[in-house]
């Protein structure tokens, strides 16, 4: 069974995500977003258990 | 539920399906317009889907009942998924899409063989067929339970909906209705959470609830303690939490076959990404509406037992004397239980920290009382009904919905879960179609000359095929309650291996087919023996047996090197 071909490596997508300067940052930006909701998390946690 | 109630949930319902399936009845003749809808989504279509066909029925029916009796630790389940959708979208997503591939199984033909392709796979049919016939049961179980609903009758109407409409329009058709129903999802949720604080008494607020609900423990959010047998804390999160979505998300066609419409590697990545913000929030604001029902039935009157089926069959039984003598323990607990809650808020306002510390351990203590009587109903339940659910943790939600809500808003809640059942299994019946056509069916067939057409239609025959097996699965499975358990691990039980596999076509370059599957099989093995003979939580299982993949797939590959004619070059 022949596989399916592969197709033309889009240089732009990779490179040029949008808003951000790069893919990068928006991993940076998903990841601190992760750190920032889970150091609220155990703020909360002890703030309304004390 | 109301005439209004009704209006508005079939208005809903026949709108998003009607508008999804009118926005595609030309889904075209060819596999990339019906297996990818042309690969043509953008990337808010991609994570809406992404998010539509993670969240089940169940996600809006059990996860505030969980919060409502074990707090809001279950969030930890969710902390490995971001950084999983940053991995998918680094790794995966680049490689999916330069290959133009329709499902994630089929890269593995040219990166290993044929052989390590169908045994993914199929791993992957059993599975997410049995699973899908369950998406459908339980949303049917909970509202034949609270409405009266057949359960036969809701699941049979729900399943033939989806086919229709999953089989007409493809892969376009289940995106389009998902960005509906997600709409119904956020709109509902945010109207009950909002409803929910305003049904507090006046002199309860938002910030009062929240302190209640901390001094009782069911704000633990964050838990750093380890421990290998408990399911939710910050390490089992992190790594079995992170393990499990990089099976689910990598390498599971539900998901893989979301971002695999996307236009372009870049609406691909942005919609893992959306996901990957969206997730966590989404979830914490659903086990904050659990919490909230726990305060809210701090100061209202909580039945004995939420899944009132059960409750009139115990207290009809051969059991009643007991069952009505626990009812009054439960009444009297009850108002001692709202009487520390109201004296607690009032000493918080009162800034009078002795009393509040009083009232808080009266609080403590009426919660002690009311574990101990809901054991002993449970107890009683399975004396006087052995074959009833005894817990009704998912029937929480639901009850409060359908007590009080006003009229139209039943009707939109119900909805919610109706959309969210369909959303899910839609989501997977339409990738169970596109494996069996794509991975079993095309590279095992003799007609090597048929036609894309020809080959959409084997696409909907398996659909279809899929479909009613998931029905007559959800209709036996009403008779055996353990079963759906078991199915449920199962999932869990073949997501370590599979994903094995795909982090050893990403990363160990050097390995080849048939040290990979051998791996693969013995992991398999391995996994269903642990599972049997260990106390293991059956997350980690995901994390051990892509590791154990690796690892015997790296010493096969040294010490039973492949004869090299049968080596394939890596994609």
């Amino acid at each position: 069974m022949p596989q399916p071909a592969p197709a033309p490596a889009d240089a732009h997508d990779d490179a040029q995500p949008p808003l951000l300067p790069s893919w990068r940052a928006w991993y940076a930006l998903v990841l601190a977003a992760l750190a920032a909701e889970i150091a609220l998390m155990v703020a909360f946690t002890r703030y309304f258990a004390a | 539920m109301s005439a209004l109630d009704w209006a508005v949930l079939t208005g809903a319902l026949l709108f998003i399906i009607g508008y999804g399936t009118w926005r595609t009845r030309r889904a075209g003749h060819s596999l990339d317009g019906y297996l990818l809808g042309g690969r043509q989504t953008r990337w808010w279509g991609v994570g809406l889907s992404i998010i539509a066909t993670q969240a089940s029925a169940v996600t809006f029916l059990s996860t505030p009942g969980q919060a409502y009796a074990d707090g809001m630790r279950f969030i930890q389940f969710y902390f490995g998924l971001p950084l999983a959708m940053v991995l998918i979208a680094v790794v995966a997503v680049p490689i999916y899409h330069r290959l133009r591939v329709y499902t994630a199984y089929e890269y593995l033909q040219s990166r290993f063989d044929r052989r390590t392709r169908t045994l993914a796979a199929s791993l992957f049919l059993v599975q997410r067929g049995f699973s899908n016939g369950l998406s459908l049961y339980a949303p049917a179980l909970v509202l034949s339970a609270i409405l009266g609903w057949n359960t036969t009758v809701t699941v049979l109407l729900l399943g033939t909906v989806m086919i229709a409409y999953t089989v007409s329009g493809g892969t376009r058709a289940v995106t389009v209705t998902q960005q509906g129903q997600v709409a119904v999802i956020f709109a509902g949720m945010a109207t009950a959470g909002y409803l929910l604080v305003h049904y507090l008494p006046a002199e309860v607020g938002f910030s009062d609830a929240l302190h209640v609900a901390g001094r009782l423990g069911k704000l633990n959010l964050v838990d750093f303690h380890f421990s290998w047998t408990d399911r939710y804390n910050f390490w089992t999160g992190m790594t079995g939490g992170l393990f499990l979505a990089l099976s689910y998300f990598g390498t599971d066609q539900s998901q893989v076959q979301r971002y695999l419409s996307g236009q372009s590697v870049t609406q691909s990545r942005l919609g893992l990404l959306m996901n990957g913000l969206v997730k966590v929030p989404m979830q914490l604001g659903i086990l904050l509406i659990g919490v909230l029902l726990f305060v809210f039935y701090l100061f209202q009157p909580a039945p004995l037992s939420f899944n009132r089926p059960v409750y009139e069959r115990v207290m009809h039984g051969p059991r009643a004397a007991d069952a009505r003598r626990l009812e009054t323990e439960h009444q009297a607990i009850q108002q001692a239980q709202q009487e520390a809650a109201a004296a607690f808020v009032q000493a918080r306002h009162a800034h009078d920290a002795p009393a509040q510390a009083a009232a808080q351990q009266r609080l403590q203590l009426t919660q002690a009382s009311a574990a101990g009587l809901r054991t002993d109903w449970q107890q009683l339940v399975q004396q006087a009904a052995p074959a009833a659910d005894v817990k009704d943790t998912d029937y929480v939600f639901i009850s409060f919905v359908l007590r009080y809500l006003p009229r139209g808003l039943v009707g939109l809640l119900v909805a919610v879960v109706l959309s969210a059942a369909l959303g899910s299994a839609a989501g997977g019946l339409n990738s169970l179609g596109s494996t069996t056509l794509i991975d079993l069916y095309r590279p095992f067939t003799r007609r090597q000359d048929q036609t894309e057409a020809e080959l959409v239609r084997v696409s909907r025959w398996a659909t279809v095929g899929w479909g009613v097996l998931g029905i007559g699965f959800a209709l036996f499975a009403a008779r055996m309650e353990n079963l759906i358990q078991a199915v449920n691990i199962l999932g869990s039980l073949f997501y370590g291996t599979i994903l094995g596999i795909f982090a050893v076509a990403f990363f160990q370059k050097h390995v080849h087919g048939r040290a990979v599957f051998w791996a693969a099989a013995a992991t398999q093995l391995a996994t269903v023996l642990c599972f049997w003979l260990t106390d293991i939580a059956y997350l980690w299982f995901n994390l051990l047996g892509c590791a154990a993949v690796m690892l015997l797939a790296e010493l096969l590959q040294r010490f039973w090197p492949e004869p090299a004619k049968r080596v394939l070059a890596p994609a």
